[in-house]
């Protein structure tokens, strides 16, 4: 009889474990335990103040408080990159892109070694490309900057730039003239009508240098995405690889993403495509990203999506097929060690690179 | 089985229920109330239950606005004054972290306290 009793007092207290561990496993997708007996919380903060876009930043940590630590000083460093690779803004006793377009015939313009770097990395990208990504294209971009603009403000009255004007501009983007002295310091165009629009790559490169921050100071289990360029520094906390939504660049379709891809430790994703910053003229649509063979906007994809294990690269790579056919496109991509690509055309059809689908969640 | 073994029993499933309710209780704080949270340039402007529908419009200082439109348990921005429109074209919200974010308004929604969707972030 006492056997009795402490077999079924063993069998209760085991179905309260079982009935517990039911409970609490709806929970675990949100909260994992570190290893420490401390349960880390997703948290994710947004702020609209670096590189006239959208960031998000999402992170593991035991408390709000803990994550806001980490997350002010990302947005710190972003804040940092943001001011030094801007092309429109002044800011107090800083020299940046800017200081070096005024200073375009005038003379070379001491600046810091991250303005510097990133800028021999726009050099080898141009070299990479083949032009297709031109650092060096400001003059022209300007006059279609100016266009959309004004295109935005009264679309009634939009109008597309001429091809003559555009041709003028292209003659001053030589990348040759664009002169970096690192012993000095210094940046020099010494066309008197060139600038540089770093648009195409100073996004990508400023989170790759803050996620290597991050590694460098300690931090781990972060997602970085700044207007779309995503970057993921570690895995979930609960060890699972990141999942990133590719938005369908359709953006009408009752479907909001297009694939669904997962990411390990230090890979990342960049998208490129007509579907954001783009006007219309007559009807027809006019994105930002301007093929510098044609100097007119690109119109082969909807949307170009790279994943690869930097980010700075994967910005500069989904510009450059954005402006290739697909067959330059997959011939590019396959002499790329770790380069992976998926082209979406405006019908909604996909083509992938060789290995893209490694990273599709089904 | 005698009176006191019985009683045990009792006692024990009786701790059981009161141990399942509360962590019923505990738990569903984090899953009941999902709201879509609406800030302007940084400060909070509002807090919208999702299980609650309902159509705001968000006026601007600069007499810009957002209209925000709540039904079925999902959010969005169904016009807005902005001239890109990105914000009206975003797909509609409804998981924890998901954002709306019109950037000429300053405006960004976020989904609090609501399930989690399988994605930790999105291209755009």
């Amino acid at each position: 009889m006492k056997r009795f009793k402490i077999i079924s007092a063993v069998i209760i207290l085991a179905l309260i474990a079982l009935i517990l561990a039911v409970q609490y496993r709806g929970k675990s997708d949100v909260s994992v335990n570190n290893g420490s007996n401390k349960e880390l919380s997703k948290y994710t903060i947004n702020f609209l103040d670096v590189f006239d876009t959208s960031t998000d930043i999402t992170g593991f940590a035991t408390s709000k408080e803990e994550f806001d630590k980490e997350a002010n000083l990302i947005k710190e460093k972003l804040t940092y990159y943001n001011n030094l690779y801007d092309i429109y803004n002044e800011y107090d006793g800083l020299s940046n892109i800017k200081t070096i377009n005024d200073n375009a015939g005038v003379q070379p313009v001491k600046v810091s070694s991250d303005i510097i770097d990133m800028l021999e990395f726009g050099k080898d990208m141009y070299e990479l490309t083949d032009g297709k990504v031109n650092i060096a294209m400001g003059s022209v971009l300007k006059i279609w900057h100016d266009y959309r603009e004004a295109g935005l403000d009264s679309p009634e009255t939009a109008s597309v730039p001429a091809l003559f004007d555009l041709q003028e501009a292209a003659k001053h983007c030589n990348i040759n003239d664009l002169i970096i002295d690192k012993d000095k310091s210094t940046v020099y165009l010494q066309d008197a009508n060139m600038s540089l629009d770093v648009g195409s790559i100073a996004k990508g490169y400023a989170v790759q240098r803050v996620l290597e921050y991050c590694k460098a100071n300690g931090m781990n289990n972060i997602l970085f995405s700044v207007g779309g360029n995503i970057a993921g520094l570690g895995a979930r906390a609960d060890g699972d690889n990141f999942k990133i939504a590719i938005q369908n660049p359709d953006l009408e379709s009752s479907n909001p993403y297009i694939e669904k891809v997962e990411i390990s430790d230090g890979q990342c994703v960049v998208s490129s495509g007509d579907y954001q910053r783009f006007y219309e003229v007559d009807g027809k649509r006019y994105c930002h990203i301007i093929n510098p063979d044609t100097l007119f906007p690109a119109e082969g994809f909807a949307g170009v999506s790279v994943i690869t294990d930097d980010s700075a690269k994967a910005d500069a790579l989904s510009t450059a097929l954005f402006n290739m056919s697909i067959e330059e496109g997959q011939a590019f991509v396959e002499k790329l060690d770790g380069v992976e690509a998926m082209w979406v055309y405006h019908d909604g059809t996909k083509e992938y690179s060789k290995n893209f689908k490694d990273s599709v969640i089904e | 089985m005698k009176k006191n073994d019985f009683y045990l029993i009792i006692g024990i499933l009786i701790a059981t229920a009161i141990v399942v309710i509360f962590s019923n209780i505990i738990t569903r704080k984090d899953t009941a109330g999902a709201v879509a949270v609406v800030t302007i340039d940084g400060s909070e402007y509002g807090r919208f239950p999702l299980d609650r529908d309902v159509t705001e419009r968000i006026e601007h200082s600069d007499g810009a606005y957002n209209v925000l439109s709540i039904h079925d348990g999902i959010c969005e921005i169904t016009e807005a004054s902005c001239r890109d429109q990105i914000c009206v074209h975003h797909m509609s919200v409804q998981y924890n972290g998901q954002t709306i974010v019109c950037l000429p308004n300053k405006l960004v929604v976020t989904i609090e306290n609501s399930n989690n969707d399988d994605i930790d972030g999105a291209t755009h």
